[in-house]
Formats: C-alpha cells, sequence, structure tokens
C-alpha cells in the first residue's frame, strides 16, 4: 500500500471541499462539501495508522464520524430553521449575522 | 507510485475524486447526494484496503446511513426553493476556483519533495490490526472517557437539534 498515493487522494477531495465551501451558494452542497474535508481527513488518518501499525488514528477516525453525525444533526436544523425564517436557500441571503 | 504497483487504490482514488468532483458539479441537490453516497462507498473500499474493517463498516453505517438520509429529507422538504437560485457566485468563482488550484500545486510540490524517497509501507499489518476486537479494546479500556464525553454530546446534539428545528409559537 503506497501512503504517498493516498495522501495525494485526500489532498484532492480536500481542495475540492475547499472549492466548494467557497464558491457554492446553495446551502446544502455547501454542507456536503464540509463532510468530504472531513472524510479526506479521516482518509489520511487511516492511511498513517496503516503506515506506522499504530491502532490510535483508527480511534481518532471514529471519534471524527460521530462527531460529524452531531454536526450534521445541528447543521440541518439550523438549516431548516433559516429557511423557514428567510424563504430561500441561497446563502448569500443569510447575512442577519453580518455587522 | 506507479500504476501497476497497486491498480486497485488508483482505479478507487480515480472514481472518489471524480465523485467528489460531481458532489459541487452537479446541478440538481440530489445528484450530488448521490455523486456523495459514491465518494463514500469509495472510501468505505480504500478503508478496506488500508485493512482497517471496522472503520469501513463504520463509514458506511454512520455516513450512508444516517448522514446522507438526513440530507435526502432535507432536500425533500426544500424541493422547490432549489430551482431559483445560481450555482455559482458569478463573479467570484473563477479567481477562487484559481485560488484552490494554486494552493493544491503549491501543496503538492512541497510534499512531492519530501514524498519521492518516502518508503512504502510494504511491511504487513501487524496482527488484528483495525478489527472489531481490538478497536473495542482500545476503545473501552485505553479511551474510555473520551467515548462517555462523546455519548454525552451527541445526546446533547440530539436535544438541541430537536429545540432548534421546532415550530416557532
Amino acid at each position: 500500500m503506497d501512503i504517498s498515493l493516498t495522501i495525494f487522494i485526500s489532498m484532492a477531495v480536500f481542495a475540492i471541499g475547499v472549492v466548494g465551501v467557497l464558491a457554492m451558494r446553495n446551502t446544502l452542497i455547501f454542507f456536503l462539501s464540509i463532510e468530504l474535508m472531513l472524510n479526506a481527513a479521516n482518509l489520511l488518518f487511516v492511511a498513517f495508522a496503516r503506515h506506522w501499525g499504530n491502532q490510535t488514528g483508527l480511534i481518532w477516525v471514529f471519534f471524527v464520524l460521530v462527531v460529524a453525525a452531531a454536526e450534521a444533526a445541528v447543521g440541518l436544523a439550523i438549516i431548516i430553521n433559516l429557511f423557514r425564517s428567510k424563504k430561500v436557500v441561497d446563502i448569500d441571503q443569510y447575512n442577519v449575522l453580518r455587522g | 507510485m506507479t500504476f501497476f504497483e497497486n491498480p486497485i487504490q488508483w482505479i478507487l482514488g480515480c472514481i472518489l475524486i471524480l465523485s467528489s468532483l460531481g458532489v459541487i458539479l452537479a446541478r440538481k441537490p440530489v445528484h450530488s447526494s448521490i455523486s456523495f453516497l459514491l465518494a463514500l462507498l469509495t472510501l468505505a473500499m480504500l478503508y478496506l484496503q488500508l485493512s482497517a474493517q471496522f472503520i469501513a463498516v463504520m463509514q458506511i453505517l454512520v455516513y450512508a446511513g444516517a448522514i446522507l438520509v438526513i440530507f435526502m429529507f432535507v432536500i425533500v422538504l426544500f424541493q422547490d426553493a432549489y430551482q431559483q437560485i445560481a450555482r455559482f457566485d458569478a463573479q467570484s468563482a473563477p479567481s477562487l476556483l484559481m485560488a484552490a488550484a494554486a494552493i493544491f500545486v503549491l501543496a503538492l510540490i512541497f510534499l512531492g519533495k519530501r514524498l519521492v524517497g518516502f518508503s512504502p509501507s510494504s511491511k504487513e499489518a501487524p496482527e488484528g490490526f483495525g478489527s472489531v476486537q481490538a478497536i473495542g479494546q482500545a476503545l473501552y479500556v485505553d479511551f474510555f472517557f473520551p467515548f462517555e464525553a462523546v455519548i454525552l454530546l451527541f445526546l446533547i446534539a440530539v436535544i438541541g437539534s430537536l429545540y432548534i428545528a421546532r415550530k416557532a409559537k
């Protein structure tokens, strides 16, 4: 198993996630891109755990998975609430916190 | 790092990158969540390649089974609202794409110098690496307090999301 190839894949997926967060205006695509970045970090954790033969990286992946599930629940609840008050899903319209 | 040393990993990586591109480039949210599902399954297969069986099963159960189903529910809820928005922010998208590509290439050059001579992990994984027994042992013995704390976090997240999403009076 080649670790440099895995690092390259993980970097590409993370870059795609960054572009999705920065350039997309759809709230759900925005959220899916965050999940993509989390998955890229997970892949790197697993690859290095395998490389050094150390289980601790896998434990970290477990915790990242659980926190991602909690984050998805809370974030989607917030999105639903924003949609109820604004009636749009365009992320540029959600500017109530702008100073 | 040539194709013929480990073709399965190359193919899985190509599918993963293409499906992640599909997530951000699909026109409809349903299509992007379908390609997200494809990315998740490919990632699970990559985890199996890296001999982390338990994590692969957890990936499919938690992501494809729980998170993606919540996404589908929200998409159904917002069904007609997505028709009215443009996908890109027309003014800033090209410069952002250029910036992301530049960062990616710079990071690749920076890492590439270090990774050329990096020894591939050709050695076998230790006995029982990534199995349910080993992970369970580590979770319940070595990482018992973080495990309990994560349970508390999850409970708070469930209560908080119910509280946020309730109908306002």
